[in-house]
């Protein structure tokens, strides 16, 4: 469905220099910087996946949604939505997406909001029979009808954010394009709006490219993750994968009471492990010792045993790694060998 | 044909919709009516006030200076009525990245700029047109025949194109300078010179409102077909002429600056 091929995207502004003086520089020299935002990304989509695009702030996730939509041009590569150039074509194109970007709205903002899918159905030329039967739908899924006459100003975030999933679908788009669709929702609200995600992937088979900071979004929407890194795709795969991979680390947190004698603990000679297998903390305000070891090569009563050796304990507890912590840590490595 | 009857239909269900929120609020609805009304009674003292002061000017009486001065407001008023949002373009649009969401509908860019506001003050202008024409005729001192009425329209839809095109050429520097308001404030504001027989200027001043922006082609030279012992038709010929040239490349650079067109961080 979506073909992504070496696709970069340079933003180009002039150098800007600290200060009056600076400004004044800046107005007479030729200087440019180039930023990257997006570099030579490849990707493909099938239909009906539910892919999520994950990344930091300012990783180049919504460069490349814009790219897909139509928005941008891209400095280097191609992409293709559905077989179509959507620079080359951008009206063909608009009529197989559905975009909603959780900080803007598309809808009209002094107007009922039943008058914005009427002024969409013209738009998209969506056939009476559909456009009734489509918004029985979207009101079944996201109960549209307990605000279809109040102007779109008045709603509340949430609501807003339903409206504008629903405008989004009217024209029963091939691609679903969301941006943060959940940012500043409440739980509840979360839920619906993913819980209609689903529905509308099941019963239309639309694709489904979600950016979010939201763990939860993930975890309970996207079979496949893509994750990007200053530009760069660092993670293409199954969420499964990623957490064998990544997840291979537990942590025990230990209530002790002898903090001095720690120093006698060796822990990394003792199972004969690098850094990497093995990595402790202390925390005094709560005498906690925090130990985070590979799974894989080390035992909980291994730890336990060797710790208890030296100290006291009183209080213990095991986390296995959350997907949040996962990808925090990605982040921060900036490269995953998983591709 | 089919496409042109589908953006007819959209151009009426996008007007219908501004008109919609117009109404919403009934009270600046009618607070903009009284001001227009209220800014061109002014207008239109200003402009006897001055003339009385000048009884003739470089063989121009005022009579004729009038003619010229109320034709000029009718393309003037057109563009303004239709085409007022191509300022928002320039000031803000591509600033804040709401451009975005012309990019994202199946239909014509420039279109959906355009259909999605009407500017109800510009009746003011058209009216003051009207008005200032219909004075001339009762005068007589301006050619009634059929060729010159087909032509009066003729040439005030060039006249509007021609100022769509100025402000859309400057508008849409925006996509690589962010925000060029200022840019088309000056030039726009080049269309007051247009109002009064160019050669009353000098020369630098005639050469840029008559070739680089050709407000002159606007205004003074039409006019001067229209009013008696003037011009022969052929200006209205050549200010169709100018008014597809700059059309032509207004509408190219508008095109190129799409494809530059950076958006906004969220």
């Amino acid at each position: 469905m979506i073909e992504v091929k070496n696709i970069s995207k340079d933003f180009v502004s002039p150098k800007k220099y600290p200060g009056l003086k600076g400004a004044v520089k800046g107005l007479f020299s030729n200087e440019k910087v180039v930023k990257t935002a997006v570099d030579d990304i490849s990707f493909s989509i099938r239909k009906g996946e539910i892919v999520g695009y994950i990344g930091s702030n300012g990783a180049g996730k919504s460069t490349t949604i814009k790219m897909m939509t139509g928005i941008l041009t891209p400095t280097k590569g191609t992409c293709r939505v559905a077989g179509i150039n959507p620079n080359q074509n951008r009206k063909e194109n608009a009529k197989n997406i559905g975009v909603v970007f959780g900080q803007r709205t598309q809808l009209w903002w002094d107007l009922p909001l039943g008058e914005s899918f009427t002024i969409l159905k013209e738009i998209y030329d969506v056939p009476a029979e559909d456009f009734s039967a489509r918004m029985d739908f979207l009101n079944d899924v996201l109960e549209l009808q307990d605000f279809i006459d109040r102007p779109v100003r008045t709603l509340s975030l949430g609501q807003r954010m339903r409206a504008d999933l629903g405008a989004a679908l009217l024209h029963n788009p091939k691609v679903l394009y969301l941006d943060e669709p959940t940012i500043g929702l409440d739980l509840v609200v979360k839920d619906n709006i993913r819980r209609a995600i689903k529905q509308i992937n099941e019963k239309y088979q639309t694709t489904v490219i979600l950016t979010t900071h939201d763990i939860g979004d993930i975890e309970e929407l996207c079979s496949r993750i893509i994750i990007i890194d200053e530009g760069k795709l660092i993670y293409d795969g199954s969420l499964a994968n990623l957490k064998d991979t990544y997840g291979n680390k537990r942590k025990i947190s230990m209530e002790i009471r002898q903090p001095w004698k720690l120093k006698e603990l060796h822990l990394e000679e003792t199972f004969g492990v690098g850094e990497d297998g093995c990595s402790t903390e202390f925390i005094e305000e709560t005498n906690s010792f925090c130990v985070t070891f590979d799974k894989h090569r080390i035992q909980v009563p291994q730890v336990l045993s060797a710790v208890m050796e030296v100290t006291e304990v009183k209080d213990v507890q095991i986390q296995e790694t959350e997907l949040a912590q996962i990808v925090k840590e990605i982040y921060n490595h900036g490269t995953a060998e998983g591709r | 044909m089919n496409a042109c009857k589908r953006y007819m239909r959209l151009y009426r269900v996008l007007a219908a919709q501004f008109f919609k929120t117009v109404m919403q609020s009934k009270v600046d609805f009618l607070m903009g009516l009284f001001g227009f009304f209220f800014t061109q009674i002014m207008g239109i003292a200003f402009l006897y006030l001055v003339f009385d002061q000048i009884p003739s000017l470089q063989g121009w009486t005022l009579d004729q200076l009038i003619f010229i001065y109320g034709f000029a407001q009718i393309p003037r008023g057109i563009d303004h009525l239709l085409t007022d949002n191509i300022w928002l373009v320039a000031w803000r649009l591509v600033l804040n990245g709401d451009f975005d969401r012309y990019m994202l509908r199946p239909m014509n860019i420039f279109f959906q700029i355009i259909a999605e506001k009407l500017q109800p003050d510009a009746l003011g202008e058209l009216l003051v047109g009207a008005i200032l024409v219909v004075r001339s005729l009762a005068k007589g001192i301006v050619t009634v025949d059929a060729a010159h009425v087909v032509l009066f329209f003729v040439s005030v839809m060039a006249g509007a194109l021609i100022y769509t095109s100025i402000k859309l050429f400057f508008a849409a520097l925006a996509f690589w300078l962010k925000t060029s308001g200022p840019f088309l404030q000056v030039a726009y504001q080049m269309s007051d010179f247009a109002k009064y027989p160019t050669e009353i200027y000098a020369k630098g001043v005639r050469f840029l409102i008559t070739w680089v922006i050709p407000f002159a082609f606007v205004a003074y030279l039409p006019a001067s077909f229209f009013l008696k012992s003037g011009a022969g038709a052929g200006v209205i010929g050549f200010e169709w002429v100018i008014a597809i040239v700059f059309w032509c490349i207004a509408y190219y650079v508008f095109n190129r600056g799409i494809r530059v067109y950076e958006s906004a961080g969220n």
